[in-house]
């Protein structure tokens, strides 16, 4: 009962943000001012993480495909999977870890010092004042960080494949275009996409609606953190289904026509 | 006895607000004159900073009806209430400072806003402000570095940047040292005279409203048990107030 009336009051928190931004628009300098302060917050993490990932990824596949005598194709197999999969969840997990903690708690805390009841006082939308800034801002940042984290993860695996499997830097990039596809870089988009939404919405909502002063910051933090992993995860499973069933059915128009 | 509703600057009618299960105003019927400094005393939890968030539209009353200046406000929606609240500024209990902003940026914020002025187009005003309530020369400060005494002063002054007609302060003097107290108090009183605002202020400090307001109401559990002007009060029986008046007494003669 408690989640149900949690999501429907999500749901009405969406609708409002949404019926603002398209009616009042958005401070943009606020937005380039969030931006600039989530990727910078969450960049050299990104870019340790990044490194890490792709040098995980390349170690794994190297032992599989050693057996095959198919070393060429470790860069593209690697960064295959970090496109489709690993970097999305990675960037959200990251950014839920480091941006929608910190958001959470910010806005929390002006909702508990009225800071946020000050902003309406003024005659101020809250909406258009702190809430569309941050969350347009982490699905932009979401972006950058992928990019950011994407081009790590090639260079870790780079540096991994020749320590490991003696292979050099032509010949690990050399498959990478061939083994990535566009409808891989289009999942691995989508799936950014979603991740944003999901934490941006979910860390404003528990922060702008935080009560009980100290001990309720705290508690929207931890509900935003435990809330934001579950929903990832979810999500992550949803998104994966939907691009399988769109493949399938891509599959079988193309089979048609042909 | 109603007073014509071109002079009320203020006609809460009738108003009840509830939180669940829970009856925090019950039937609450006052008005307010225009320029009249009417102070609203009560033990913690009777509903005085509820009904002033039902005033300015933060809480929503379930039932009743409020006037501002004869617009009744209480069914608007938070768009309508937006410009409402221009002319309606509350001074919150907390100082509730922008804190990643500096002093002129916090009393800027509502000119910038409705008046679509840059910070350096408002600063003038700003400084006006802050000579207002006496704290000249503070503009570059952040919120968050200045005392607690100060940033009260400044929630004040960002109030009064928009111009309102009307001014609410929720307990503005707690957690504040006495010669602070009685600084705030004078704030109050000699703006309000100045300014020729109405001012709403809910305190648990009858000897400052004894001092400064025109008229007092008492509230208890969610209704006004007693309400005049000073000398009303210091001859009123109801045992609330009587208690009241005792404290303040008290703390005259302890000072």
């Amino acid at each position: 009962m408690n989640l149900l009336k949690a999501i429907g009051e999500c749901v009405l928190f969406i609708r409002e943000g949404t019926s603002v931004l398209m009616r009042h628009g958005v401070h943009r300098h606020e937005v380039f001012n969030q931006i600039w302060r989530v990727t910078s917050q969450s960049l050299p993490t990104t870019a340790v993480a990044g490194f890490f990932v792709g040098a995980v990824m390349t170690v794994q596949f190297t032992l599989q495909v050693k057996a095959y005598g198919a070393l060429g194709y470790l860069g593209g197999l690697s960064t295959s999977g970090t496109v489709r999969q690993v970097g999305p969840l990675l960037i959200a997990f990251m950014l839920s870890g480091k941006v929608g903690a910190f958001t959470a708690a910010e806005l929390g805390t002006m909702r508990v010092t009225e800071q946020i009841d000050a902003i309406r006082c003024l005659g101020a939308n809250p909406f258009q004042e702190i809430i569309i800034p941050r969350v347009l801002a982490i699905i932009a940042s979401s972006f950058a960080l992928l990019s950011a984290g994407l081009l790590m993860s090639i260079f870790g695996g780079l540096l991994l494949a020749k320590v490991f499997a003696g292979i050099n830097a032509d010949e690990y990039l050399r498959h990478i275009p061939t083994l990535i596809s566009w409808p891989s870089i289009a999942l691995g988009l989508f799936k950014c996409l979603v991740f944003a939404v999901v934490l941006a919405t979910i860390c404003t909502f528990k922060g702008y609606n935080a009560s009980g002063g100290a001990r309720g910051v705290g508690r929207a933090v931890v509900e935003t953190a435990v809330s934001t992993m579950v929903a990832l995860v979810v999500a992550d499973w949803g998104t994966s289904l939907l691009a399988d069933a769109l493949l399938v059915l891509l599959s079988s128009m193309i089979g048609r026509t042909a | 006895m109603t007073t014509s509703s071109t002079a009320l600057a203020i006609d809460f009618q009738n108003v009840v607000k509830r939180f669940g299960e829970r009856t925090v105003l019950k039937g609450i019927n006052l008005e307010v004159k225009r320029g009249e400094i009417l102070f609203i005393l009560g033990t913690s939890g009777t509903g005085k900073s509820v009904l002033l968030k039902t005033l300015v539209g933060l809480l929503r009353a379930d039932e009743g009806n409020i006037l501002i200046e004869g617009k009744d406000v209480a069914h608007l929606s938070e768009e309508d209430y937006l410009p409402i609240r221009r002319h309606c500024g509350m001074v919150f209990q907390h100082p509730a400072l922008f804190d990643s902003m500096t002093v002129g940026q916090n009393i800027a914020f509502g000119l910038m806003k409705h008046e679509r002025k840059t910070y350096e187009q408002a600063l003038p005003r700003v400084r006006e402000c802050l000579e207002l309530v006496g704290l000249s020369g503070v503009e570059d400060r952040n919120a968050n570095e200045i005392s607690y005494g100060m940033q009260k002063r400044v929630s004040l002054a960002r109030t009064l940047a928009v111009g309102p007609r009307i001014l609410l302060f929720d307990e503005p003097t707690t957690g504040l040292d006495p010669i602070t107290t009685r600084q705030i108090n004078n704030l109050i009183r000699d703006l309000s005279r100045r300014l020729q605002t109405t001012a709403l202020v809910v305190s648990h400090d009858m000897e400052c409203a004894l001092e400064i307001a025109d008229r007092i109401i008492v509230l208890s559990e969610g209704q006004i048990v007693e309400q005049g002007d000073v000398e009303h009060i210091l001859k009123s029986k109801v045992p609330l107030v009587v208690d009241f008046l005792a404290e303040a007494k008290a703390s005259r003669g302890d000072a």
